[in-house]
């Protein structure tokens, strides 16, 4: 199966999710799942709490699917986006300074699946981005990165970078006004 | 005046992309979730990062999710399920039966599911079964109430068999193959299970489908090759 047909068929058991289908969610788990708990994980780094956050993940879908609308977004950006959501909220609730390991160890935490998500995504989009993220500034590119991949407050990247808070918020507020800029053009 | 209000319009701009990054603090969090929900400019802004940033997780591994993972779900989703009208359950299955060719293992969690929400609309503990072709392949997936007597047979794999019947047997242990009569390989068919068959249903049966000319099979019991078989098992 296509990517297009992939999304339309996710679009389409979300819409069903939204009509109160059990099993069209049992579809949306089955074609996502492996995709969000690996969001959750590098997030939480911490295998009990990324997978009570997953199983919040779905019931949070299967309430608010009527939300999506797949005029205006992808299906896949729109569960990552709650995945991502849920799990900085995990995150900032334990209260703990949690320093996120860089990718190699998460891996090591679980199993990589095949990659099941990866054509749902928007080749398109993620390669504008891409091209967008290299035009600006390296630091400031690879803070805003980080970032969205570890969920972490300002305060931590700063600790982690070894920078003064001013200085990260700058890298990141720049770099995220220019990219702006550039994903208009 | 049209200062402030460019230097508001800046502020949400800024505060939607860093919410959407995650560098929030918890009450700044809870503060734009707000602005969300009465802000449209603002919910915009957040959507506009969220389809742009959201590019940023194809980096991230995918991870194989625990095991148990949707029966967790299942399990918290619980009484708070629509019961499905039977009428919905066939809906769910014309839209569904296009992906059981594509991806028949992932189809068939979810046809358990389908069946299992058919089910539970009547009284009494339904038993479900795979039924896997040689090789391990999924082909059929049953669900029998033993308190009414349904039992519900749904293809997961495309199967054709245009010259030959398809024969579905219940298998007790210890006993010979029981006919509960012709099933069609393209869609799902439901079967009243006799009263005195119905006894012999348990966790220890069998069920399998045998190919037989067409009409069934003229013994009464099975003539040609079993192209399926499973046990019953309680969920």
């Amino acid at each position: 199966m296509d990517a297009e047909a992939k999304r339309r068929q996710l679009s389409a058991a979300l819409n069903r999710v939204a009509g109160g289908d059990r099993p069209a969610l049992c579809l949306v788990y089955e074609m996502t799942s492996a995709k969000l708990f690996g969001v959750c994980l590098r997030i939480l780094n911490d295998r009990s709490e990324a997978e009570d956050v997953l199983q919040d993940v779905y019931l949070t879908v299967w309430r608010k699917a009527a939300s999506f609308d797949d005029a205006r977004a992808s299906p896949i950006t729109w569960l990552v986006a709650i995945a991502r959501n849920r799990s900085i909220d995990r995150l900032r609730s334990a209260g703990v300074v949690r320093f996120s390991q860089p990718i190699e160890a998460a891996d090591a935490v679980a199993d990589p699946a095949p990659s099941a998500a990866q054509t749902l995504e928007d080749a398109q989009e993620s390669k504008r981005l891409k091209s967008c993220l290299d035009e600006i500034e390296a630091r400031q590119s690879a803070a805003i990165r980080s970032a969205f991949m570890d969920g972490l407050t300002y305060e931590v990247l700063a600790e982690r970078e070894g920078v003064p808070l001013g200085t990260m918020k700058s890298w990141i507020r720049r770099g995220l006004a220019k990219l702006r800029e550039c994903l208009e053009r | 005046m049209s200062d402030t209000g460019a230097r508001d319009k800046e502020n949400g701009a800024l505060t939607a992309a860093e919410y959407v990054l995650g560098v929030l603090d918890a009450d700044a969090r809870r503060a734009a979730e707000r602005r969300i929900a009465r802000d449209m400019v603002f919910a915009r802004e957040v959507a506009f990062w969220e389809e742009r940033l959201g590019g940023l997780a194809d980096a991230v591994p995918e991870l194989v999710a625990p095991a148990d993972g949707w029966a967790r779900i299942e399990a918290a989703l619980g009484s708070a399920a629509t019961t499905e009208e039977p009428h919905g359950m066939w809906q769910s299955l014309a839209f569904w039966r296009g992906l059981a060719t594509a991806t028949s293992a992932l189809a068939v969690a979810c046809l358990a599911a389908l069946i299992y929400v058919g089910a539970i609309s009547q009284p009494g503990a339904p038993l479900l079964a795979r039924l896997d072709a040689e090789g391990g392949k999924p082909s059929f997936v049953a669900a029998i109430n033993t308190n009414g007597g349904n039992l519900t047979i749904v293809p997961a794999a495309l199967l054709g068999a245009e010259q030959k019947s398809m024969e579905l047997w219940l298998i007790p242990p210890g006993d010979k193959p029981h006919s509960l009569g012709l099933i069609d390989p393209n869609r799902p068919v439901t079967i009243k299970v006799p009263k005195d068959l119905l006894r012999e249903v348990s966790n220890e049966a069998v069920l399998a489908v045998s190919l037989e000319p067409l009409g069934g099979s003229p013994t009464g019991q099975p003539t040609g090759p079993v192209i399926a078989n499973g046990k019953l098992a309680s969920l």
